[in-house]
């Protein structure tokens, strides 16, 4: 492949490129589904292509192709600068200039210690058809619903500054569901786990057939529960849950790409600026968000990102205030850097990469012997969320509104039924501000977000978040109906 | 970019090396230009193409899947024995639809514009810079996106049915800020010669300019008029609840609503296929041809999606669409009539994050953006703040007032402007 990623990067700087990537993705998905006792899909894709990206006047060209002949890459290296050229007619106030990176050359290949690509299929699709079967002969329920999808990766980026990086990475996404109907009411339930960059021994794990029945009792259980109460009360939320609310509260809200109002059409901007970095009060003392590209297992530990920037750690926020954003090389030294911190990524080889939100977490609490229950404990009245439901947030990432996978009423301290139907509303600084305590670092869990959509045209990223156990206090619950 | 003769040719060899006696072949081609703006710049600029062929192979009641992006014949000669790998290995599926033997697709209009496919970068960026420079032009800041390009779908399978389906589309999105407000315009189409793109411009503008300085409202029950992109992204939730298997087993909005009134009688739901505006492929999964369809008459639900399997099993006739186009008939009011007719309400331009709160009673939630304005005697009096929603689009349509001309809106719908009582905001938010 050397011989063509320097091909590319020569016909870029011929045709008078500053600079130049290519990136050639090699992805390799095999998908299994199951639909009640039906096995809808079992597939195995291959997909291999390249994308080249060129500087020229000082704004941007991206073309890509499928065609590894010296004919399809010469000729896509010279429509990526005669694209660049057309984007200068409609330049940008100040030109693209890239923070500076060091020249990386590396191999790097992920965790996996079971390919999934060589476990027989029958046995794949017999974990899910077993459980989907154990779900169906639970009394009410109607749908059993299960996928495992695994993601083979392999990347090789040259950069005309010198850098040649070539990495592969295993990622497996497990879903199960249940969906249960009793009276007119219908609930679901879902066992995840979350997705994880990790083989086929992650499936083993997490034992599908041995905890689908737990599941589909639950979804029933929650079909018969009460309609959540309505009200301002005290929230414990699993770290499941939390997943997303950080995903979608401080996740999206500290991308650069989108402060700049580079994404404002669709996915919009943020409440945040660069100049909130070191004085904005995002939360209580309580509160510390770190980003850790090289989480083990993270879905977004890809050793380099799609910038050719080495992947590191940071801290987002630190005692509540915020102290960092994600970037690029293109975003960085605008809002004031000198160097990214590698959170540049793309779908695949025909998409452009944009900032990405990454492998984000809260950090446990300081207090390693402060349990779930005993956050639960010291509530007198509230709710108990568990797992991912409902998610909706405003443009600017202020006003959201969450469900939950379960839900439970505490009263006086302890869990006392079932709930259905619960949702919370909250204005995201008001919410951060109001956490009232945190479990400690033995419950802190990750979670693995496998279908983040941002960007146009639309692409889907992953990447993993993590907390442990939370209390959050006084929040509207309830509120979908008034 | 391959000449359907080579396509077929290759196609017809992946049938051949098979020795599945069930097998369907799928090429899909897409040729996507796509220009982002921001801050009235190009943001990003690419163009590419992408080519797949999807083999599906069965045995009995044992399939398996398996495609390839890559067509030299060492590739073809994978996609095909890893297809029937994966089939010999896989379980029976009990729900498993042989390959259909005939079908009759409908006559479309061509879909397809030459220029579309040879638009040049410097062609889309002198449309972009009509948005950018009007933007500009007053202090506002435009972003958006131009995207252009050309799918085609190949279908055979081992019974000798043929499908093809192409066009061409060209859709520009933008919205446009000023420092306490915004408006967003966009527009999809088959070829350029649709588009007025100064129009888009204005529209946003006009837009961003009334929006400015929004006054603080209290959420609760209102009278609220959707524009015909609101109305299309709400009730795409109504193209994802159709199942009829679903809906028999008592898990959608729709359990026990066949030949029942769901919404107002002013309200009929279609699917037309050969809407020259509409990106409606004349067939679906497995080459099913696609047919018109009467999902909703005069409020009254007519008619649920059945896949092959379920069809069979309730001996009625399958539907190609997996998300039908959806097609209401308006009335040949423009919209500021509907307004005139508004004693008190608010006007809903834009939604966005719309999602599930409770999927039986297709309870949604998400928020107003880029513009939301205070109707009162008849007029518009004001902009106000953005607010949550909490409410279902049955209930919606169930307490509509009133209806505008429809509009074609994002290639799979044509919707009117719906006014409505009674729709619920649940929350507010300081974000423009």
């Amino acid at each position: 492949m050397k011989e063509l990623t320097d091909l590319a990067l020569n016909v870029t700087e011929s045709a008078g490129a500053t600079y130049a990537d290519i990136r050639i993705v090699d992805q390799r998905e095999n998908r299994i589904m199951v639909e009640r006792r039906s096995l809808k899909l079992i597939d195995e894709t291959e997909s291999s292509g390249f994308c080249i990206r060129a500087i020229f006047n000082g704004a941007w060209g991206f073309a890509s192709s499928s065609d590894f002949t010296r004919h399809g890459v010469e000729k896509t290296a010279k429509r990526a600068v005669d694209i660049a050229k057309a984007s200068a007619l409609v330049p940008k106030p100040d030109p693209v200039i890239l923070a500076d990176e060091k020249t990386h050359v590396e191999t790097c290949v992920g965790i996996c210690e079971e390919d999934p690509f060589e476990v027989p299929h029958s046995q794949k699709a017999e974990v899910l058809l077993s459980s989907c079967n154990t779900m169906l002969s639970v009394p009410g329920v109607v749908m059993a619903w299960g996928v495992l999808w695994f993601v083979r990766l392999h990347r090789i980026i040259a950069t005309s500054n010198g850098s040649y990086v070539d990495t592969t990475n295993w990622f497996t996404n497990p879903i199960l569901q249940a969906v249960a109907v009793v009276g007119n009411e219908s609930q679901e339930r879902n066992y995840t786990g979350g997705a994880k960059q990790a083989g086929y021994e992650f499936i083993r794990e997490l034992d599908f057939p041995g905890r689908a029945k737990q599941i589909a009792e639950e979804a029933v259980m929650k079909a018969k529960a009460d309609d959540t109460p309505t009200g301002i009360m005290d929230l414990v939320l699993d770290p499941h849950h939390l997943a997303l609310t950080i995903h979608e509260s401080v996740g999206h809200p500290t991308e650069s790409d989108r402060i700049l109002g580079w994404e404002a059409n669709m996915a919009g901007r943020s409440f945040v600026s660069p100049k909130d970095i070191g004085f904005l009060q995002y939360g209580n003392t309580r509160v510390n968000f770190t980003v850790d590209n090289t989480l083990e297992g993270g879905l977004g530990s890809w050793f380099y990102d799609d910038d050719c920037v080495k992947m590191m750690s940071f801290p987002v926020i630190r005692e509540g205030i915020l102290v960092n954003l994600t970037m690029t090389r293109e975003t960085a030294p605008i809002i004031g850097f000198d160097r990214s911190n590698g959170c540049c990524r793309s779908q695949g080889y025909q998409h452009f990469p944009i900032n990405r939100q990454a492998n984000l977490y809260m950090e446990p609490g300081n207090d390693d012997s402060v349990t779930p229950d005993d956050l639960i404990s010291g509530v007198d009245k509230g709710i108990y969320i568990e797992g991912r439901g409902s998610f909706s947030i405003d443009q600017m990432r202020n006003n959201f509104q969450f469900g939950g996978d379960m839900f439970w009423m505490i009263e006086g301290g302890r869990k006392t039924k079932p709930l259905k139907k619960v949702t919370y509303q909250a204005q995201t600084r008001a919410f951060w501000n109001s956490c009232a305590g945190i479990a400690g670092r033995k419950y802190w869990k990750p979670f693995g977000i496998w279908n983040c959509g941002k960007g146009e045209p639309t692409q889907r990223m992953m990447m993993t978040h993590g907390a442990s156990y939370c209390h959050f206090k006084n929040i509207s619950v309830g509120g979908a109906r008034i | 970019m391959r000449d359907l003769h080579d396509i077929q040719s290759i196609l017809e060899r992946v049938l051949k090396l098979t020795d599945a006696p069930h097998a369907q072949v799928t090429y899909s081609f897409k040729n996507l230009t796509a220009s982002r703006f921001g801050n009235n710049a190009i943001t990003q600029n690419k163009s590419g193409d992408e080519e797949e062929i999807q083999l599906s192979v069965a045995y009995g009641k044992h399939h398996g899947t398996s495609s390839v992006n890559q067509l030299s014949d060492d590739v073809i000669d994978r996609l095909v024995r890893r297809a029937e790998e994966i089939a010999k290995a896989s379980p029976e599926d009990p729900e498993y639809m042989p390959p259909l033997k005939e079908q009759t697709y409908q006559e479309v209009p061509e879909r397809f514009s030459d220029e579309v496919i040879h638009a040049s970068p410097e062609k889309i960026a002198r449309n972009i810079d009509i948005i950018t420079s009007a933007a500009h032009a007053e202090g506002y800041e435009a972003s958006g996106i131009h995207q252009s390009g050309y799918e085609m779908k190949v279908f055979m399978n081992s019974e000798g049915l043929i499908a093809t389906d192409r066009h061409t589309w060209v859709s520009i999105s933008t919205t446009i800020h000023g420092s306490n407000g915004s408006g967003s315009a966009s527009t999809d189409t088959i070829s350029f010669n649709e588009m007025d793109i100064e129009s888009i411009a204005r529209s946003a503008l006009e837009t961003a300019r009334a929006s400015q300085d929004p006054g603080e409202i209290e959420p609760g029950d209102y009278t609220v008029i959707f524009e015909p992109k609101a109305v299309a992204d709400y009730l795409q939730f109504l193209r994802w609840n159709m199942e009829a298997r679903e809906a028999e087993e008592g898990a959608t909005v729709f359990a026990n609503q066949l030949g029942e009134t769901v919404v107002h009688p002013m309200i009929s739901v279609t699917s037309e296929v050969a809407d020259p505006h509409l990106w409606v492929p004349k067939f679906g999964v497995d080459g099913v041809a696609a047919e018109n369809m009467t999902w909703i008459r005069n409020g009254v639900l007519e008619r649920l999606h059945y896949d092959r399997y379920w069809a069979d099993q309730k001996k009625v006739t399958p539907d190609s669409f997996t998300f039908p186009p959806i097609c209401i008939e308006g009335t040949k009011k423009p919209l500021s009539e509907l307004i005139s007719e508004c004693s008190r309400g608010l006007l809903v331009k834009h939604l966005w994050y719309i999602r599930y709160v409770d999927r039986r009673e297709l309870l949604l939630t998400g928020m107003t953006r880029d513009g939301l304005f205070l109707i009162e005697d008849g007029k518009i009096v004001k902009p106000v703040m953005n607010l949550r929603f909490n409410e279902s689009p049955i209930v919606f349509l169930k307490n509509i007032v009133d209806m505008s001309e429809s509009m074609y809106v994002g290639g799979w719908a044509k919707v009117p402007g719906i006014m409505s009582n009674e729709f619920t905001f649940s929350s507010k938010t300081e974000s423009l």
